[in-house]
């Protein structure tokens, strides 16, 4: 995920670099620089950074490598550092208190999704609208209407956020203004539900996947479909741009996970091995890793390359339903119908590192805090659960919801969490 | 299994939402959420893949009175004691030779009218009922069902006419309300007139086996 904070402006005429840029996660510092008259960006990838990091010898290293840090910005440097490094040190000593309750829709509400600030989310719903809330004020922002169905998938254009995308039993996706709420186009040509969709990162083209057996690409600026990518013999459920936007990978019922070239529109992998329907397929943030849940009890962890199995996760006595990768794609965790979680070595030895026990009914969902320290849960048995990721200790129990919790998610600075039960409501914790 | 929705009209959201006319409550797929074995919102995706195409709309109108909401109960098997005038809509799910029967009961009270065209789309089979012993209104429920089998969204959609109340002694037999009704003239569609009874129960059965077999024959 490239999420960028512009930090400030180096206003001596005579540099080239312009400014930093800063990721959180994983840390990284973009170098924004003018040659020959454009402007250019250079990633510093910083993912060994971590609070114990010495900043100050850090900066010097980089300014030896860096011809663009010159003697002059490297207190600036370190004071970008510094930042990262605050960003790393996750408070995971804070405790939430839920802030507001969204009485969203009067139907049954399906995805939820925040925007990388955190200051809005989205809720689908049976009601065949999507709405748009500030999370501050708990007040409804805007009601996005036309689909003639249930809207089950629903997504922002992190990090632009400028733009939504949903997608409908009414067999099209929807792109929005997430401004003004208005429809910028249909996307129109699957001849069933659209159960997923994604925008690429570089936000020129989305993905959308059907229980009629295909995905498709469309390309935004025109919402004319661009490929289908024909292949599997069961629904697509599940859908993933790789970060670099080349690749996108599909998980299907029809338990296979299917790896694609968006260039091409060709099917360069496939990933046979489940024995049963593919419940999530993700990438991880460098691309390198694909990990698949199934509800074959398992989860596997793929090489992207060379298309083999790394590993296959069997702790778990029941259906595999959610996975997530930590920032730096060393972690991964499952969500298992038997009520537990559990975190995994994905980096060496594809071992335990911490089974989350506590939820009396299935965990559905599953995702790490952005800085890795902490893993929320959303289960059937009314909570969600914040955990530390490290011990498998359980740091609170985020109750108050009078019906299943179906899904759960962090903002991008993990301050703010979201969680959307059956009772109809979403609550905001802070 | 039979699962149940009821929503009053008279709350003004539900009001606010009906006057859109696109606005087409599906509810069908959240009633088949209901009594599932979990899995979060996954279950939604099995439960689709679980049932392709044997799912059917079936949109029960006709006046105020007729009897729409009692039909309903009986086919849900329920208790058919204490009915009252249907404010805004039921809709129950019913299980009949394989197919899963999303039945709309629409409120047929003149006022009501009007938001029933916001039902129209999508819908399998239209049935409509009719009170027998009503004769004073006969040619009012008429009307009704000419200015329906007009409706654009309702074209080709086969019609089930349920002559109901038929154990009153002064009920119209079945062949006359179909020659008062013009049925004989309908061209367009697979028709079928009813004789029943809803609250004894008698010929409910036997209209859904007309719509079932209706539906496979498409």
């Amino acid at each position: 995920m490239i999420f960028i904070e512009r930090v400030f402006v180096l206003k001596t005429p005579t540099m080239r670099l312009k400014r930093f840029l800063l990721r959180y996660f994983p840390p990284g510092i973009a170098l924004e620089y003018i040659q020959g008259g454009k402007t250019k960006t250079k990633m510093l990838g910083l993912s060994s950074l971590s609070t114990r990091t010495n900043v100050n010898e850090l900066a010097a290293t980089i300014a030896a490598d860096e011809p663009l840090v010159t003697p002059s910005v490297v207190p600036q440097l370190v004071e970008s550092l510094c930042k990262l490094q605050t960003k790393l040190s996750d408070a995971s000593n804070h405790w939430f208190h839920n802030s507001k309750t969204l009485k969203t829709h009067l139907l049954p509400l399906t995805n939820v999704a925040f925007d990388k600030q955190g200051k809005r989310c989205l809720t689908g719903s049976y009601d065949r609208t999507c709405k748009v809330w500030d999370t501050d004020s708990g007040k409804e922002l805007c009601t996005l209407k036309g689909h003639k169905n249930v809207v089950y998938a629903v997504t922002f254009n992190s990090p632009f956020d400028d733009k939504i995308l949903t997608g409908s039993f009414d067999k099209t996706a929807c792109l929005w203004s997430a401004e003004t709420g208005e429809c910028y186009s249909t996307l129109w040509g699957h001849t069933a539900e659209v159960v997923a969709v994604q925008f690429n990162l570089q936000c020129h083209l989305v993905g959308t996947s059907s229980m009629d057996s295909t995905a498709k690409l469309f390309n935004i600026a025109t919402g004319q479909e661009v490929a289908t990518l024909h292949g599997h013999t069961g629904e697509v459920i599940a859908l993933k741009f790789s970060d670099d936007g080349n690749q996108i990978i599909t998980g299907s019922f029809d338990h296979s996970i299917g790896v694609w070239d968006t260039r091409t529109a060709k099917r360069v992998g496939i990933l046979n091995g489940h024995l049963q329907e593919i419940s999530n397929c993700l990438f991880n943030h460098d691309g390198s890793l694909i990990a698949s849940s199934s509800m074959d009890k398992t989860a596997k962890v793929w090489d992207q390359r060379t298309f083999s199995s790394l590993a296959t996760i069997t702790g778990h006595n029941d259906e595999v339903l959610d996975i997530a990768f930590d920032y730096k794609g060393h972690q991964l965790a499952t969500a298992s119908t038997d009520a537990t979680a559990c975190i995994w070595d994905v980096h060496s030895d594809f071992k335990l590192l911490a089974k989350m026990k506590g939820h009396k009914e299935e965990v559905s969902k599953v995702c790490f805090s952005p800085a890795g320290a902490r893993l929320l849960t959303a289960s059937l048995d009314r909570t969600a659960r914040l955990w530390n990721a490290d011990t498998g200790n359980c740091i609170q129990i985020l109750d108050g919801h009078t019906d299943d919790v179906f899904s759960c998610a962090f903002s991008y600075n993990g301050d703010i969490i979201i969680t959307a039960s059956k009772d109809n409501t979403c609550k905001i914790w802070r | 299994m039979v699962q149940t929705i009821a929503v009053d009209l008279k709350k003004s959201h539900i009001i606010g939402d009906l006057q859109s006319p696109k606005m087409n409550f599906t509810i069908e797929m959240a009633l088949n959420d209901q009594g599932r074995k979990g899995n979060g919102l996954l279950s939604i995706l099995r439960k689709l893949k679980s049932q392709p195409d044997k799912e059917l709309r079936l949109l029960l109108l006709g006046l105020d009175n007729a009897g729409k909401t009692t039909l309903l109960k009986k086919l849900a098997s329920e208790d058919i004691t204490h009915i009252t005038p249907t404010q805004g809509f039921n809709i129950k799910s019913v299980q009949s030779e394989g197919f899963k029967l999303n039945v709309w009961d629409i409120g047929g009270q003149r006022k009501i009218r009007p938001y029933w065209r916001n039902y129209f789309e999508n819908t399998d089979v239209l049935i409509y009922v009719i009170d027998s012993a009503d004769r004073k209104r006969l040619e009012e429920t008429g009307h009704e069902l000419e200015e329906l089998l007009m409706e654009d969204k309702l074209a080709n959609v086969p019609l089930l006419v349920y002559a109901n109340k038929q154990d009153l002694l002064h009920a119209a037999p079945a062949s006359d309300i179909a020659e008062g009704l013009g049925l004989h003239t309908i061209k367009d569609r697979p028709w079928q007139i009813q004789a029943c009874s809803a609250t004894a129960g008698e010929g409910v059965k036997d209209g859904m086996e007309w719509v079932c077999k209706n539906i496979k024959k498409k």
